[in-house]
């Protein structure tokens, strides 16, 4: 390893340092506000590291490389993963559980997001993923006096090993066949073959397997719900966010490495998950009475709506790709925030009825909530409108017609469900609503004010995406010019 | 001396995969599911032993290694789970295990 190459690692190693460190605290004394102030600190200093590696393509052979994409995702990841540690401070705060491990395995499930963004050979993609898997499988069941949690994380541990099964045996055969395990050997092998060999096509199926049940589109959505109804709201948010946005990461890179764009069936592949998800997410949506259950769908949604500016493939593509993970994470971290702000100790706040004349009770939250879920609708004037019609634009641009056609039929399938649940917030109260114990003010501030940096930068995004823009194009040059 | 087709090995390792695919599926004692995961990972680290051998690179071995311990992780993490979910369900039924409809 030379010294250059921790420069370039730099935000990991401080990930890495900050969960050991963060480790040996606990062992010295419980004590959630230090935990969590070592926290923010690990992902305050890991971003700061990351400012000054905009612009370079750094190869670390044969494993990683650190270039615009990578920067981009990687500091997407960790701006997310702060607003769920901000959020988490008041949502464990009122449980007796123990608390302080959980930051311990944020950090490192974060570090495994990071580490498979900047992967380029087989082996850091499979050290990355597991790292994330691992820790996912424990934070999903923390609350572990609550069945429900145990459930999920049995049920999310099976299906996600059984995925990792999948994955690696794709990357067996696919080792087998070209007799390398890096992206660009392998790109180089596919070059000089004429049309791909049978074994390498399995391999490359039985990886869509892994990878599509990472991202949670149909066929492979089955666990998300469960999990993201059973996991502790800010580990939810976590889920829906940067393990997707990850393993998305991952796929973009995967694919323009080996400029898998060519092969029609893989294309083929695609198109049929991208149709599915759009559809069969957006209608099982529709019938939930639970908030959270209702976002796993609508998630699984908009995987699909992200899979068109995949398939589109070129420059803008990935810029729509890109602009689209911001606004969607922005959301779906400003909805799970609002749901683990309003849960009290003994449950999340996941029933429809928990949301009945929340307008009246907590005027700011129930705005902020009704904001994201009109970026989810793709409603003007929010993020989640500019992302969409992004996504229009690659598709139009490269003349998917169907999946555009689907994409604009969703949206409107999309907007009832949400309607409801804004409906259901604005509606007068039945009864009067028993009281709760409430927490100190200065408790829940942190959850506060994240909410509205995020329901901020949503209308901002919305209003004034060029900002936004001229970053992800000045943070894409490195990674396109190299096509 | 000769040396067996690459093929014969990949077949192994295909049927392994497939018997832990079908296991998984129709087990419903939680234990056992776990089992299944195994023997799957296993087939894909024999499936890489395989591969490793045919380009005569230790990378393939390496990757075994890899796929050993990231099982015993999950494994650890699983057993506790499980011992939790028995605190809870008193059964290892997976059936049991469905609170939320899934």
């Amino acid at each position: 390893m030379r010294l250059n190459d921790v420069h370039y690692l730099m935000p990991v190693l401080i990930l890495v340092a900050g969960a050991i460190v963060t480790m040996l605290s606990v062992a010295v004394k419980r004590n959630h506000r230090v935990v969590f102030g070592l926290t923010l600190l690990a992902h305050f200093a890991a971003l700061f590291t990351l400012l000054p590696l905009r612009g370079f393509s750094y190869q670390i052979p044969p494993f990683l490389i650190v270039d615009g994409w990578g920067v981009f995702t990687m500091g997407l990841i960790l701006m997310t993963s702060l607003f769920v540690t901000l959020v988490s401070y008041a949502y464990f705060e009122q449980r007796e559980e123990r608390k302080e491990e959980y930051y311990i395995l944020l950090l490192l499930a974060t570090l495994g997001t990071c580490v498979l963004v900047i992967s380029q050979h087989f082996m850091a993609l499979f050290l990355g993923l597991e790292v994330l898997s691992v820790s996912l499988y424990a934070l999903i069941s923390y609350l572990r006096l609550r069945e429900m949690s145990d459930e999920a994380g049995i049920k999310y541990l099976i299906l996600a090993a059984m995925s990792s099964a999948f994955m690696l045996f794709g990357m067996a055969l696919m080792y087998a066949v070209t007799g390398t395990m890096s992206f660009t050997d392998i790109a180089v092998y596919l070059r000089s073959m004429q049309d791909i060999p049978l074994l390498f096509l399995t391999g490359f199926g039985l990886i869509v397997v892994g990878v599509g049940f990472k991202l949670g589109v149909v066929p492979f959505h089955m666990w998300a719900p469960d999990v993201y109804e059973g996991a502790p709201a800010p580990v939810t948010a976590f889920i829906a966010t940067a393990s997707k946005g990850g393993m998305m990461g991952l796929l973009i890179r995967f694919i323009t490495e080996t400029d898998g764009y060519r092969y029609p069936s893989l294309v083929l592949i695609f198109t049929c998950i991208a149709l599915a998800s759009m559809v069969a997410g957006n209608l099982l949506a529709l019938r939930q009475k639970n908030i959270k259950r209702l976002l796993a769908y609508s998630s699984i949604a908009h995987l699909g709506y992200l899979l068109i500016a995949f398939l589109a493939g070129n420059q803008l593509g990935v810029e729509a790709v890109s602009f689209y993970l911001v606004a969607y994470f922005i959301t779906t971290l400003g909805s799970f925030g609002v749901v683990a702000l309003l849960s009290d100790n003994i449950r999340d706040a996941d029933q429809l009825e928990d949301y009945r004349g929340l307008f009246w009770r907590r005027p700011a939250t129930a705005a902020i909530f009704t904001a994201m879920l009109l970026s989810l609708a793709g409603i003007p004037l929010t993020a989640g409108f500019v992302g969409k019609f992004y996504i229009l634009a690659s598709g139009v641009n490269t003349q998917q017609w169907l999946l555009v056609a689907m994409l604009v039929l969703n949206s409107v399938i999309g907007l009832y469900y949400y309607i409801k649940v804004i409906a259901v917030m604005f509606a007068q109260p039945e009864k009067k609503p028993e009281l709760r114990k409430v927490l100190h003010p200065a408790v829940s501030f942190a959850s506060g004010a994240t909410m509205a940096v995020l329901a901020l930068l949503l209308v901002w995004i919305g209003v004034y995406p060029t900002t936004l823009v001229q970053i992800i194009r000045g943070l894409l040059v490195t990674f396109m010019a190299s096509r | 001396m000769t040396t067996l087709p690459m093929e014969y090995g990949l077949l192994l390792a295909g049927i392994l995969f497939v018997i832990g695919l079908v296991s998984l599926l129709i087990r419903r004692n939680i234990i056992f599911m776990l089992i299944s995961v195994e023997i799957m990972l296993n087939a894909a680290g024999l499936a890489f032993i395989v591969a490793g051998a045919r380009w005569a690179q230790a990378d393939g071995q390496v990757m075994f290694i890899f796929i050993v311990t990231m099982a015993a992780a999950e494994v650890s993490v699983g057993l506790a789970l499980i011992l939790q979910l028995y605190h809870n369900l008193k059964t290892l039924d997976s059936d049991a295990a469905n609170l939320m409809y899934g």
